[in-house]
C-alpha cells in the first residue's frame, strides 16, 4: 500500500472514531436528565391531574435545558466530520 | 376549532405547494454524488470589504426579520381598541405574560420594566428568525473558502440569522454586560466588586470562570440547536431524496425546537439579570 494512502485512511477512520465517540458519552447525560424530568413530571401529573398543562410546559422548558450538552457534543461531531 | 379557508388563500397555498414541489422533483433529478453534496455541509457564503467580513445571509435575514416584527408592531398599533381584535388580543397575551414572569423573578422594583423590554425584544427577534428556518425558500451555499457555490431554490430553508454563531454570541454577550452593568447601578460599584470575591478571595477564579461560561452556553445551545437542526435536515433530506420528508423535519426543527429555544433564551436571559441584582 502507498504511504500517503496509509496516512488518508488513518486520519479518515480517526475522525470518524471522534465522531461517534463524541455523539456516543456526549448523550448519555442529557438522556439521564431528561429520563429524570419526564419521570417526575409524571409522578406530579399522576399526583395532581389539574396541572397538566404547567407541568407539560415546564417540562419541555428543562428538557431543552437539560439537552444543551447534547447539542454541545452534536456540534464538535459535525466539526470533527466536515471541517476537520 | 374549525378553521375556514377562502377560495382566494386556497389557490395561493396551492400555487406554493406547487412550486415547492416541482422544484424538490428538480433538486432530485439533479442529486450531486454524497461527497460533493456533504462538501459544502455548514460553509457559508462571506464577503470581504476591505478587512471587514460580512455573512450576506446573516444581514439580508436578519433585515427582514425586523422588518416583519415592526410590520406586525405598527398593524397593531394602527387599530388599538379597547376591546381588542385578532392581533392585539395576541400582542397583549405575549407581553402581559412575559411581564408576570419578570415581575416574579427580578427581585429589585427599579430593574422590572429594562429587563421586561430587554427579554421580550430579544424573544420575539429569536421567534421569528427561527419561524424562517421552518418556511422552504433561497439559501446561499458557499465553498470551503467562502465563495458563493449556488444559491438553492427552496430545496433548503430560510437561513434564519440564529443560525449563526455571530448573532447569538451578540446577544448573549449583550445580555451579559447588561446585567452586570444593572447590578453595578443596583448594589453600587464597591458591593459588585466584592461581590467576584465571595465567599473567599481564593474562589475569584471559578468565580472568573462561571461568569463567563454564562454567555457561552447561552449562545451556543441557541445555536447548536438550530444550525444543527439544520445540517440534520439537510443530510436526511439527501437520503430521502427530497421525497415529502423535510417538510415534517422542518417542521419539527423550525416551530417546535424553535418556540422552545427562542423562550428558553429570554428565560435564561431574565434569570442572569435577576441573579446578578440579587
Amino acid at each position: 500500500m502507498d504511504k500517503m494512502d496509509m496516512a488518508k485512511a488513518i486520519y479518515l477512520a480517526g475522525k470518524a472514531i471522534g465522531a461517534g465517540l463524541a455523539m456516543g458519552i456526549g448523550a448519555i447525560g442529557p438522556g439521564i436528565g431528561e429520563g429524570n424530568i419526564g419521570a417526575h413530571a409524571m409522578d406530579a401529573m399522576a399526583r395532581q391531574p389539574e396541572m397538566m398543562g404547567a407541568i407539560t410546559t415546564r417540562m419541555l422548558l428543562a428538557d431543552a435545558v437539560a439537552e444543551s450538552t447534547g447539542i454541545y457534543s452534536l456540534l464538535i461531531a459535525f466539526l470533527i466530520i466536515f471541517a476537520l | 376549532m374549525k378553521i375556514s379557508i377562502e377560495r382566494k388563500d386556497k389557490i395561493i397555498i396551492g400555487s406554493i405547494l406547487i412550486t415547492f414541489f416541482i422544484s424538490w422533483i428538480f433538486a432530485a433529478r439533479s442529486l450531486p454524488p454524497t461527497e460533493e453534496a456533504f462538501s459544502s455541509l455548514g460553509h457559508r457564503w462571506v464577503v470581504t470589504i476591505g478587512k471587514v467580513t460580512i455573512n450576506p445571509s446573516t444581514v439580508i435575514m436578519g433585515t427582514v426579520v425586523f422588518l416583519i416584527i415592526v410590520w406586525f408592531a405598527t398593524s397593531v398599533r394602527k387599530e388599538l381598541r379597547l376591546i381588542p381584535g385578532r392581533k392585539q388580543a395576541l400582542a397583549e397575551w405575549l407581553l402581559d405574560s412575559f411581564y408576570q414572569m419578570v415581575e416574579d423573578t427580578v427581585p429589585d422594583e427599579r430593574f422590572v420594566k429594562p429587563t421586561f423590554v430587554v427579554a421580550t425584544s430579544l424573544f420575539l427577534y429569536i421567534w421569528v428568525s427561527n419561524m424562517l428556518g421552518s418556511v422552504p425558500g433561497i439559501s446561499f451555499v458557499g465553498f470551503e473558502d467562502g465563495t458563493l457555490k449556488e444559491i438553492s431554490l427552496f430545496t433548503d430553508t430560510w437561513q434564519p440569522p440564529t443560525a449563526d454563531l455571530n448573532t447569538n454570541l451578540t446577544y448573549a454577550l449583550m445580555v451579559f454586560v447588561i446585567s452586570h452593568a444593572f447590578a453595578i447601578k443596583a448594589k453600587g460599584f464597591k458591593a459588585w466588586l466584592k461581590s467576584w470575591f465571595e465567599p473567599n478571595p481564593i474562589m475569584f477564579p471559578m468565580n472568573l470562570i462561571g461568569e463567563l461560561a454564562k454567555p457561552l452556553s447561552h449562545s451556543l445551545r441557541l445555536f447548536g440547536n438550530i444550525a444543527g437542526g439544520g445540517i440534520l435536515v439537510f443530510i436526511f433530506s439527501y437520503l430521502v431524496k427530497y421525497f415529502l420528508v423535510p417538510v415534517f423535519l422542518w417542521g419539527f426543527f423550525g416551530i417546535f425546537v424553535g418556540t422552545i429555544q427562542a423562550l428558553v433564551f429570554a428565560i435564561l436571559a431574565i434569570a442572569y439579570i435577576s441573579a446578578q441584582l440579587t
